[in-house]
């Protein structure tokens, strides 16, 4: 803890803060993520588990926040993360720089490459939203917050919690109860993320569950076996009925989306499961390839260096080609002597 | 995916003298910070006796834990156990209570979870004593494994090897499945040796295929030198086959523990251990309850320059100015 001056406040989560903090030596911004572990009943809380677990397995993927340092503090430990100033939820709300349809693009492929390279490695996330989706001062968006990651096992009899997921992006089997799922809850996530994009607004913003599986049958009207096989083996199927509703098209939904943003849309936001795209296949996605082309990382929105921030030795991280050329050279001045 | 794990970069060793070298330095380390080697201190060797003698025990805990136990969690908690006592010395941590901490952080890190509670509940004796003993310990434990807590099992490659050899293989699926049972025994047998901090699980895995079906008269060396490794060269194949032995050998060569030397060596290490890390002593009372009063000295400092901060900005805002100042 002696190697890091604290900045400030950034969040609290379930087990600890999150702070802001300056790495003394290298001048990197950080954020630090302490876990407290007295007064808690069962000893390390198995969220902070998950993530070191889960995030040792990615170890290096430009996509996936990575996790510098572990160590041991007072009563507990503290993770240290390369510092985000931004997250898509800040990005989306922006109404003075609304973004582009390039942009959006761009987005979802980071997305994508992130959440395959980690399904790729046997790897759930289970809460992915826009607000664990981080953007570095370039414009690099990484996902995280892995404190419900999971590594799934290809045995099928492991029951997960259904509780997971922030409810907007829930997916229907999730909010039917199911213990087991897969993969697919994310691709539903993704879906409703890329749904956010290209409305600017939530897809489905239900306010507890019942109305948040509401929203969703509203959409893709009421399940039944046909459409969805195994529906009625859910275990709260029988506990909630709705009244018989058809779908509507998704056109409808993304008023000012392309057709192929729709259809891109509809593989994600299947009833079944395994139905949904994977993430490696929704990338070769033909809206990926059609005008307007995903926007090059030096057209995204930039993030402001915080201004009380000296920008210390952050050059290799800032390469944008619309800086001026000598502002990226590292001046040998101000290399530390050995 | 194991090839790029912390398994393989730091819990991976070259021969069975890497692990006696680490165990030697964990007790010359113990000797020197505690007044330098005498007589009463326990040798390697001993250290070693003992941690085996703790790993049958575990053992049998595991085994006998309900809800049963999976067998990932099991082998996860003998990984801990034996990583840990790689670099410290049992003098200075009771294999005892690092057993017991061991089994609850890979009940957790395996995902089968259970509470402090019905955890302890397996334990006979103080269970509240129990619990507060694994707590304490737990940190301690995932900083002495480097917080490297993913670990990777021969039962996965197992099955690979199995399915393997039913498509692949000309013998019929029934003759595979026979060959099961042995395997899985011989990997259960397999915790109490070192084997899993010496060879790839998939090593281990195919050895315990190999042994099961030698068992039954079958040999399979040519399953992997002309199938399984059949694009590979001599010299991988002869490198393969080698290991195959070898983890047979030191599976096979666990020798039986005497009961009356574990029972000398306890004796001996009740009088040699630190102090400051049993629980029981009046040396550990001390260290924990200064710990908690730093910690709540911290607290109490942090709130008043908080207090302090807020009343400041209070202050500034209603636009008093505060005369004692």
């Amino acid at each position: 803890m002696d190697q890091y001056t604290i900045l400030g406040r950034i969040g609290e989560g379930a087990h600890g803060i999150v702070f802001k903090a300056r790495h003394i030596e290298t001048g990197k911004t950080v954020a630090l993520k302490k876990i407290q572990l007295k007064k808690i009943e069962d000893g390390i809380p198995n969220t902070a588990l998950r993530e070191i677990k889960a995030l040792q397995q990615i170890e290096d993927h430009e996509n996936v926040i990575s996790l510098r340092e572990l160590f041991p503090h007072g009563m507990g430990f503290v993770l240290a993360f390369d510092f985000m100033p931004s997250d898509l939820t800040t990005l989306i709300r922006d109404t003075q720089h609304p973004l582009m349809e390039s942009q959006a693009k761009s987005y979802m492929i980071m997305i994508l490459k992130g959440v395959g390279y980690m399904h790729n490695h046997g790897i759930m996330h289970r809460d992915l939203k826009p607000a664990n989706l981080l953007v570095s001062y370039t414009g690099l968006l990484k996902i995280a917050d892995f404190g419900l990651a999971r590594v799934f096992s290809n045995d099928s009899d492991r029951n997960y919690s259904h509780q997971v997921a922030t409810r907007w992006y829930r997916a229907p089997e999730l909010l039917y109860g199911a213990r087991k799922y897969d993969e697919g809850v994310d691709l539903w996530a993704i879906g409703c993320i890329f749904g956010e994009l290209l409305n600017i607004s939530p897809l489905f913003p239900g306010d507890n569950d019942i109305e948040q599986l509401c929203c969703v049958l509203r959409v893709f009207g009421t399940p039944n076996e046909d459409v969805w096989p195994g529906v009625t083996e859910l275990p709260d199927y029988n506990k909630i009925s709705f009244q018989e509703q058809v779908p509507i098209p998704l056109q409808e939904v993304v008023p000012n989306a392309t057709p192929a943003a729709v259809l891109l849309l509809q593989s994600f936001l299947r009833y079944p499961s395994k139905q949904r795209i994977s993430a490696e296949q929704a990338l070769m996605h033909f809206y990926f390839f059609t005008e307007p082309l995903p926007a090059h990382r030096s057209e995204l929105p930039r993030v402001r260096h915080d201004r009380n921030l000296p920008n210390l030795l952050d050059h290799n991280s800032d390469f944008g080609i619309d800086r001026p050329l000598a502002d990226t050279l590292v001046k040998p001045t101000s290399l530390p002597i050995k | 995916m194991f090839a790029t794990s912390t398994q393989v970069k730091h819990w991976i060793f070259s021969s069975p003298d890497e692990l006696h070298k680490c165990r030697e330095l964990a007790n010359s380390k113990f000797s020197e910070s505690h007044g330098g080697a005498q007589s009463h201190f326990l040798q390697v060797n001993e250290e070693r006796m003992l941690c085996r003698h703790f790993e049958n025990v575990m053992k049998e805990f595991c085994v006998k834990f309900q809800p049963p136990m999976p067998r990932n969690t099991i082998a996860t908690s003998f990984a801990y156990f034996k990583r840990f006592f790689l670099h410290n010395s049992v003098m200075n941590y009771h294999p005892k209570h690092i057993m017991l901490t061991a089994v609850y952080l890979a009940c957790k890190t395996e995902e089968f979870n259970i509470s402090v509670a019905q955890y302890v509940a397996n334990l006979p004796g103080k269970r509240e004593k129990a619990a507060d003993l694994v707590l304490s310990n737990e940190l301690l434990l995932m900083g002495k494994l480097n917080y490297q807590l993913t670990v990777h099992h021969p039962w996965r490659p197992l099955e690979g090897f199995l399915i393997d050899m039913k498509t692949r293989l000309d013998i019929s699926d029934k003759t595979v499945e026979g060959f099961r049972k042995g395997a899985e025994d011989f990997l259960d047998g397999s915790l109490l040796s070192e084997v899993s901090l010496l060879f790839p699980p998939s090593h281990i895995a195919l050895a315990a295929v190999v042994y099961s079906a030698q068992k039954q008269g079958i040999q399979l060396t040519s399953y992997i030198s002309d199938i399984l490794l059949a694009s590979a060269d001599d010299a991988q194949k002869g490198k393969v086959l080698g290991a195959v032995k070898e983890v047979i050998a030191v599976v096979g060569n666990v020798d039986r523990l005497q009961r009356d030397k574990v029972k000398q060596i306890e004796k001996k290490l009740e009088i040699c251990r630190n102090q400051n890390n049993n629980p029981e002593s009046s040396a550990f009372k001390k260290r924990k309850d200064r710990e908690l009063k730093d910690d709540d000295r911290r607290r109490e400092q942090k709130y008043a320059r908080q207090a302090a901060q807020e009343k400041r900005e209070q202050a500034q805002v209603c636009g008093i100015v505060d005369v004692s100042k």
